[in-house]
């Protein structure tokens, strides 16, 4: 098997938050409601495909994203639809257990065009049954075109942002399906190769799963090493030298994507299963959770313990965004619940006080003499908003080698054009920078606004040419 | 300290908008900051937060002159302190009045400034000097660009240019020959009333008539010079701590240091007579304090890691031109200007290049 040498990858950092999920995996018990939220990090399910009233049967399509291809939102189970109980959700009563209802045949409904050939069919499948929705292109994040041709698939193993859903776990007792939906997603390519991220490190795990894939000529294996950052998939990508040409996507995907590939072209079976980490240093008892979409979210940290007052961060505490007030349900996007103590203390004199509980990235609290510990974060901004001083730590532990520092100097000055020349679009906005800024400048918020910006421009110029 | 806190909270509405003391708001502001870490949370991702601030970047940068000031009491005595007040209370002025005029927070980069300027002083200057020296330096050094982060030359430095240049005589003859013993000049007041403690040697003006200082001297601090640049020992010892928190980068240090040891290398070699050895220059004048203080300053230096190189380098070989082929005795602080003008061209060349490998 052509293996790749571990390269030395530039930048990145491991935040040590305190409350890591445990690696073993809770099932958590039926819900007799389930409230489905029609939107979600990518999708807006603004296309309703049911009727008040009606009883759908579990895998059915409930609504539909026509921005995005159509992805539909799935029932996870068979209930009774209510559209306007709570708002942004369809809510589903009277849900009937796993098993409680004979299983629907699902092939009936796909009303597949037999014109599309079988690879054409397989991805149709994928998409119906949502799996598709687990793919995304490496540089954008967006969903790729179910019937376009990639240039490459990136499937990673490895997510280091505190807190999400670990490969290794969902992998667990599920490496069979795991090799089974690489197969799935060959079938699905001609002879674009898959690249699997797996961690550089020689745990017992890593070495089943590369003994595994030894046999796979189209697989490559892409060690990179276990820090925040490098673990990006656009980031491998550059690596790998695949970078960003229009009309030439390259897929990435994580293991939940490799085993929905699988579980809908092996068994025909919807994926409506989903493993979410629930961890950060507000949650009891840290964990990964087997769950569906719908799923209440308050029933969910109630059975963690959340110590109050806390934000909910729908995702890692790097790229997720703060549960809002409205959502009440799983969304079909979440990997996790990073739940962080709202900050309250205020410090006399903390700047002159050597520290020995503080873990920096840099080495200016005397914690650097400690060996890496866990710290318990809170949602405290530590320090005032100040002008750049061209510190250099934004460099220093950007991933993508791009001068977040230069760019935010550009893009204030309101020169776009120059901070795209300067690595812009190179972003991956992991959200170190901001991280590590002492000036406490939003880089990463800045960064994400001008890229929508520049994007929703390209798009206007497209339409108007 | 909830009383303290709460103390605070009772005072704010005189300095918010309406209130009494509304134009001092910013001067409120910086109070309640320098005591009490701030009650923001992260309203963007990431949520969590590094505990640097530039606060903390700032005190490791002061703790990091402590040695060199520590030094300078024993070897000018109290007059240092003087100095040094009189740079906080002079170009504390200004900051503030800059930071209510514009209505921005008042900037703790202020306080490394003000007591980097008094250690690169003659000891004996007169009080009056320093205070202009420190207002020229804050004002037009740093101010006028539109505040820490923004300007382009060291501050500390455009203000000891403005009284090198504007008073000369009184520059080069207000040093002060070291204390020594167990005390030194701890418990002494010199100034330039005191004529025997006035000299106006320093080694690297005894130089010039082939009179060296021992290196023993040079590396202890037992000779004239300016506040804080005489002791090599010392300047060392804040320089690795320094160094060793990050907050300067060793590369700076590095590419002034080398670049000049073997620019005065080659010099002595060609003419051991008229030229000094490289390590005796090194320890002489202000090239260590420099070299580790000034060139390093984050804002007037490039930010990235080749670019950093080339300027250190710029930085040793001008003061090793100006040290020996020119009028001037010492050449760091015209060096580390020079340096400043040229770092943003430097990182242009750098970023271009990284530029194309993107594309």
């Amino acid at each position: 098997m052509p293996e790749f040498r571990v390269m030395k990858a530039r930048g990145g950092y491991q935040v040590q938050l305190k409350g890591k999920p445990s690696l073993a995996v809770e099932v958590l018990p039926e819900q007799g409601t389930l409230f489905l939220p029609l939107k979600s990090r990518r999708f807006t399910f603004s296309a309703l495909c049911v009727e008040e009233g009606a009883r759908v049967h579990a895998g059915q399509i409930l609504a539909k994203d026509p921005q995005n291809y159509s992805v539909p939102l799935l029932a996870p189970r068979a209930g009774n639809v209510r559209l306007g109980a709570a708002e942004g959700h369809i809510v589903l009563e009277d849900v009937a257990a796993l098993g409680e209802e004979p299983e629907h045949p699902l092939e009936q409904d796909l009303h597949i065009p037999k014109e599309m050939g079988s690879v054409g069919m397989k991805r149709y499948k994928l998409l119906m049954l949502g799996a598709w929705e687990f793919l995304q292109d490496a540089h954008t994040g967006d969903l790729p075109d179910p019937f376009g041709t990639p240039r490459a698939v990136v499937v990673s193993t490895v997510d280091r942002e505190p807190f999400v859903a670990r490969g290794d776990v969902q992998m667990h007792k599920r490496l069979n399906a795991f090799t089974r939906g690489l197969e799935q997603l060959q079938s699905l390519l001609e002879y674009q190769p898959i690249y699997v991220v797996m961690p550089e490190s020689e745990s017992e795990f890593a070495l089943r799963l590369r003994d595994l894939l030894r046999g796979y000529v189209w697989v490559q294996v892409v060690p990179i090493p276990l820090r925040y950052g490098p673990d990006r998939t656009a980031v491998v990508a550059r690596r790998l030298g695949l970078k960003p040409q229009a009309g030439q996507p390259v897929w990435s995907l994580g293991v939940q994507g490799v085993l929905a590939i699988d579980r809908a072209l092996t068994l025909s079976r919807p994926c409506d299963v989903r493993i979410v980490s629930v961890g950060g240093p507000a949650v009891k008892a840290p964990a990964h959770l087997r769950a569906f979409p719908g799923y209440p979210l308050s029933t969910i940290l109630d059975s963690r313990g959340v110590c109050a007052p806390a934000r909910v961060i729908n995702g890692g505490a790097f790229t997720g965004r703060p549960v809002g007030a409205q959502q009440i349900g799983l969304d079909v996007e979440c990997t996790g619940l990073t739940v962080l103590p709202e900050h309250r203390e205020r410090e006399l004199l903390g700047f002159a006080r050597p520290h020995w509980n503080r873990r920096s990235y840099s080495k200016c609290f005397l914690s650097a003499l400690r060996p890496a510990f866990e710290e318990r974060f809170t949602t405290a901004l530590r320090g005032e908003l100040r002008a750049c001083v061209s510190c250099g730590l934004c460099e220093e532990v950007c991933p993508a080698r791009i001068v977040p520092y230069l760019i935010h100097k550009r893009l204030y000055a309101d020169a776009v054009e120059e901070a795209e020349a300067a690595g812009l679009h190179m972003c991956v906005r992991c959200g170190l920078c901001s991280f590590v800024c002492p000036s406490k400048i939003e880089l990463r918020e800045q960064f994400v606004e001008a890229q929508e910006m520049i994007r929703i421009e390209l798009q206007t110029e497209k339409a108007q040419a | 300290m909830k009383w303290l806190l709460a103390a605070l909270e009772r005072a704010r509405p005189s300095f918010e908008e309406g209130g009494k003391l509304r134009a001092l708001k910013r001067v409120f502001d910086a109070t309640e900051s320098f005591l009490f870490s701030p009650p923001d949370t992260a309203q963007a991702a990431p949520y969590v937060r590094d505990p640097l601030d530039v606060k903390r970047f700032m005190s490791v940068a002061i703790v990091s002159l402590l040695p060199c000031t520590a030094a300078a009491l024993y070897f000018f005595g109290l007059r240092v302190l003087a100095i040094i007040a009189v740079s906080y209370a002079v170009g504390g002025t200004v900051e503030v009045l800059f930071a209510v005029v514009r209505k921005e927070p008042i900037n703790e980069g202020f306080l490394v400034t003000g007591l980097i300027f008094p250690l690169v002083m003659p000891p004996a200057i007169r009080l009056w000097m320093v205070g202009v020296g420190v207002a020229f330096g804050v004002l037009v050094g740093k101010e006028l660009f539109g505040g820490t982060g923004r300007n382009l030359f060291n501050p500390a430095l455009v203000g000891r240019c403005f009284l090198a240049i504007g008073y000369p005589v009184a520059m080069s003859a207000a040093w002060i020959k070291p204390g020594g013993g167990v005390l030194g000049r701890v418990m002494q007041y010199v100034g330039a009333a005191q004529a025997d403690a006035i000299t106006s040697a320093t080694p690297l003006v005894a130089a010039k008539q082939q009179t060296w200082a021992s290196l023993q001297d040079l590396f202890l601090g037992r000779v004239a010079g300016s506040i804080g640049e005489t002791s090599a020992l010392a300047i060392l010892v804040g320089g690795t701590f320094l160094l060793a928190t990050g907050v300067a980068n060793w590369r700076t240090v590095a590419g002034v240091l080398i670049s000049f040891g073997l620019g005065q290398a080659v010099l002595h070699r060609v003419d051991p007579g008229a030229f000094g050895p490289a390590l005796w220059h090194l320890c002489a004048g202000g090239l260590l304090f420099g070299a580790f203080f000034m060139a390093t300053d984050p804002v007037t230096s490039p930010s990235m890691s080749g670019a950093k190189w080339a300027y250190g380098a710029i930085i040793g070989i001008v003061t090793v031109l100006i040290r020996n082929l020119t009028g001037y005795v010492e050449g760091v602080m015209f060096a580390i200007l020079l340096g400043n003008i040229c770092a943003p061209l430097l990182d242009e060349i750098v970023i271009r290049a990284r530029m194309r490998a993107y594309r």
